[in-house]
Formats: structure tokens, C-alpha cells, sequence
């Protein structure tokens, strides 16, 4: 399989992202934990859909981490019923 | 702009338009707000470097996973460590200067906010990594980026904690 120029580009900064997020978690916020996991997710599911692999469950899932993942910054209760409620929801997509 | 109206509406914004900030409008921001803040000893051992090269702002933000959505530029303020070192010893580089880069964000920011401008400061970036994609020489530590924009969305005002003051003396409660 022969990758094109723009799907390097973007999986290799979504590389650095998780890599760089690694090893400055480990001094950092603990709830930024959580929320690089989910914006990596997010990230990937953009890089797949930019290639052309879109399936509507991944972007419902993207849907709902861009509506919420900046709750981090207001209120960590919210933050963590966000995150519960998405799996919850991944879950339901699961059982479709 | 009235002071309590900056200090109130300011927000951190992770959402930009595409529309750029002119090189004039930045170099004002440093040179009219950020160098007017207090330092310790006055030792002003602060660097600006504005960023709006989409190119290096790309490499930096490979390696500052706080730096989200897409400003078209970014402050980064540098502590000058030989500077500092010289003028203020060790307190100097571990304390006062981080509180300087602190108190002079702080005037960037209300400045842009003040401007109809959107920031964001960020400290989760790989400082040994910013400072080669940069070219910095080894004194010259990145400690605090500030994403620079038009704001796309504000965000609502997180909520605040009124219980942490007191007069004179601690008393618990």
C-alpha cells in the first residue's frame, strides 16, 4: 500500500501529538490524560476521514468528543460524565 | 476597553477564523503590553519570539499538544537564562522569571482581548523541542506560548471559586 504525501503528513503529526502528550503527562494535569486520549481519537478518526474512510459511527463518535472534550477546562465532574456518556454511547453504536 | 471588562470577558479560545493578525497588531501587543509588566528586580529577562510562518507554527505545534485549533500566530515568550542568572541568581531562574513570563502573558492577553483579538496561553508544549525547531540557543528556555487569533468561538466563563481570600489572618471556618 502506497501512502500519499497529505496521509504521512497527518499521521505523523497525529504521531507527535500522542508522543510529545506522553511524556509531558507525565508532570501535567491529570485530567489532560484523558483528554489527549480522546482528541487523539478525534485526530485519527479526521486523518481517516480525510482519506476517504468515514464510516457515519466514527463521526458521530468525533461528533460527540468536539461537543464535549473542552469540558476539561470547566468542571471535572462534567468532564467525567462526559467521558462515561461517550462510552456509553460507543457502546450503544456496538449494539446497533 | 474598561479594566474589569478585559479582566471578566477575557477567554481562552481554542477556536480561530482563518483570518491572519497583522505583524504590526503583534509587535504591539509585546512592545504596548507585555514588556509593561512588572518583573522581578526589573531584570526584564523575557523574549518574545511571534511566530506566523505557517510553516514553523505547523513544527511547533507537532510537539504542543495544548496548542489547539489552528491560530495563524503564536507568541512564545523565552526566558533568557545566562541574563537572568547574571541579574538575579538562582531564584531568579527558577522563580521570578516564570512569574514574570506569567505577569506579562497576562498583559499580552488583555491587550488582544482589548483589540477584538482571541489568545490562549499554553504550557503543554515540549520546551527542548520548541527550542530546536526554533533554532534558540540553549539560554534561551520557551516558557509560555500564546496562541493569537480572531476568535471563532468563545468559550463560556468557567466558574470561579470566591472562597479564597482572607483579611489579616486564617481563621478556619
Amino acid at each position: 500500500m502506497q501512502m500519499n504525501e497529505a496521509f504521512e503528513e497527518q499521521i505523523f503529526g497525529l504521531v507527535c501529538y500522542m508522543l510529545t502528550s506522553a511524556c509531558n503527562l507525565v508532570n501535567e494535569t491529570k485530567s489532560y490524560g484523558p483528554l489527549r486520549l480522546i482528541d487523539s481519537a478525534s485526530r485519527l478518526i479526521t486523518v481517516l476521514s480525510d482519506s476517504g474512510i468515514s464510516p457515519p459511527s466514527l463521526e458521530k463518535i468525533q461528533e460527540k468528543i468536539e461537543q464535549g472534550k473542552l469540558k476539561v477546562m470547566e468542571d471535572d465532574s462534567q468532564f467525567s460524565a462526559f467521558l462515561n456518556d461517550l462510552v456509553l454511547y460507543t457502546v450503544s453504536l456496538i449494539e446497533k | 476597553m474598561d479594566i474589569w471588562a478585559a479582566i471578566k470577558n477575557r477567554r481562552s479560545v481554542r477556536k480561530f477564523t482563518d483570518d491572519s493578525v497583522k505583524d504590526e497588531v503583534l509587535k504591539s501587543l509585546v512592545l504596548e503590553a507585555g514588556i509593561w509588566a512588572p518583573s522581578g528586580g526589573n531584570i526584564q529577562a523575557w523574549r518574545f519570539f511571534i511566530i506566523t510562518d505557517p510553516k514553523i507554527l505547523n513544527r511547533v505545534k507537532l510537539v504542543s499538544p495544548g496548542l489547539l485549533g489552528t491560530p495563524p500566530s503564536i507568541i512564545v515568550i523565552c526566558e533568557d537564562l545566562v541574563y537572568e542568572l547574571e541579574k538575579g541568581g538562582d531564584l531568579g531562574v527558577k522563580v521570578l522569571s516564570i512569574m514574570d513570563t506569567a505577569m506579562a502573558a497576562q498583559n499580552i492577553m488583555l491587550a488582544a482581548h482589548a483589540a477584538g483579538l482571541a489568545t490562549c496561553p499554553i504550557a503543554s508544549f515540549h520546551a527542548e523541542a520548541v527550542q530546536r525547531i526554533m533554532g534558540l540557543p540553549a539560554h534561551l528556555c520557551p516558557q509560555l506560548i500564546i496562541s493569537v487569533g480572531f476568535p471563532g468561538k468563545n468559550p463560556p466563563a468557567p466558574r470561579r471559586n470566591p472562597n479564597v481570600i482572607w483579611f489579616n489572618s486564617y481563621a478556619d471556618e
